[in-house]
């Protein structure tokens, strides 16, 4: 028979590891935003190809997303939480058009350290021009790693 | 013929009689359990945003297992720079405890075990405000309070011992492991009576409590140590070996 003392040093060691992990203090270190998620193809060889350049701003903002960048695979698109649609001015490589995006917001727990996020419904989306052609690939705006739409160019 | 006969009478005396000498008594209390946990009244007076009231009772079924039911009440508010959030709830574990001494150590006195329990946490959860922000600027909304049902399973080990008549007290780890958090994969609890932290699959806590304790039986318990055992084996043995050689 093993001694009781053996029990209580199993415990023991049990004790502090539940106490160091319940007291660690805690630090955010998950995506803390839901973006739209956008791949872009070749309109000729219909494979993944990114830009030479992007450009993209959301409609009456001053500050850039991306500003002429090259090799973006994807392209990040934050939706706005505060309203149903918002519209993004989208450069690539020098051929220009407007995207509006329809959809709805709900709240959804990052974690206790991280707080809320809003995740997204997309409904749908218009180009002003057609300049490119646009595929709705999953409707799921989340900080998961999921394509949610593909821009043929 | 006369010697084989006599060998044979030797044995039967000799077998029952090691049975009877090897044979250990110990008069195990069975007891009923009644305790409080002085660690959540305890964390409140570091944590006045954390208040927890929590107690048990428990039925010895045998020296080795008692059953156990476990009740408590969480009022709990938590604030970070982007959300306040509060929780509030009863909720109730309900389990077996495994004494792992024997009960000669043990006596009804000490216990040194693991307890495993099924927990159900009825709460209402609130977000009263919270703020989240990206390119488009921040956005400061709420989340009303929703009644949830949470589940979750336990491994408790710990340890209690007798401090006065009939009055114990004791410690127990609690490992625990969420089954549900009842508020959907979206707005989880991030805290829920009896589990804590909803938004992890695994949490920790600890339990320390003084414990009433009222002896309803005597059980006799009949311990066979194994050396008195081996011992009338090695005379059966031995005796067999004689009447071979005869």
């Amino acid at each position: 028979m093993r001694k009781p003392g053996h029990y209580f040093s199993v415990l023991l060691i049990a004790l502090g590891s539940a106490f160091i992990i319940s007291c660690t203090p805690g630090a955010c270190y998950e995506e803390t935003n839901a973006y739209l998620k956008a791949t872009f193809y070749s309109n000729k060889s219909k494979e993944k190809n990114s830009p030479d350049s992007l450009t993209l701003i959301g409609l009456n903002k001053t500050e850039k997303i991306y500003n002429k960048e090259s090799g973006i695979q994807p392209a990040f698109f934050p939706l706005d939480a505060s309203s149903e649609s918002c519209t993004f001015v989208i450069k690539i490589n020098n051929v220009t058009d407007t995207i509006q995006f329809i959809y709805s917001s709900y709240p959804h727990l990052i974690s206790k350290e991280c707080g809320y996020t809003f995740y997204h419904k997309l409904d749908t989306f218009y180009l002003s021009r057609n300049a490119f052609y646009v595929y709705k690939s999953s409707n799921n705006v989340t900080t998961a790693n999921e394509e949610n739409i593909r821009i043929f160019y | 013929m006369r010697r084989i006969s006599a060998y044979f009478i030797s044995l039967l005396i000799l077998l029952p009689a090691g049975n009877l000498f090897s044979q250990d008594t110990v008069f195990f209390p069975l007891k009923l359990k009644a305790g409080i946990d002085i660690a959540g009244p305890g964390i409140y007076l570091s944590d006045r945003n954390n208040l927890s009231f929590e107690g048990y009772i428990s039925f010895d079924k045998s020296e080795k297992m008692a059953y156990v039911l476990e009740t408590g009440y969480l009022n709990y508010k938590y604030s970070q720079y982007n959300y306040d959030y509060t929780s509030k709830g009863a909720f109730a574990r309900v389990g077996v405890d495994f004494n792992l001494l024997k009960p000669e150590t043990s006596l009804g006195k000490y216990w040194a075990g693991i307890g495993l329990r099924y927990g159900m946490s009825l709460f209402n959860s609130e977000t009263p405000s919270f703020q989240h922000e990206n390119y488009w600027g921040t956005v400061t909304s709420s989340i009303t309070s929703k009644k949830a049902i949470g589940h979750f399973i336990e491994v408790a080990p710990g340890v209690k011992t007798e401090i006065f008549r009939n009055f114990s007290m004791g410690w127990t780890i609690r490992l625990k492991l969420l089954i549900s958090g009842g508020a959907g994969r979206d707005l989880k609890p991030i805290y829920f009576p009896g589990y804590g932290n909803g938004g992890k699959r695994t949490a920790a806590g600890i339990s320390y409590f003084i414990t009433w304790n009222i002896p309803y039986k005597t059980k006799t318990v009949i311990t066979k140590p194994e050396v008195v055992a081996e011992e009338a084996v090695e005379t059966e043995q031995k005796t067999q070996t004689t009447n071979t050689n005869f």
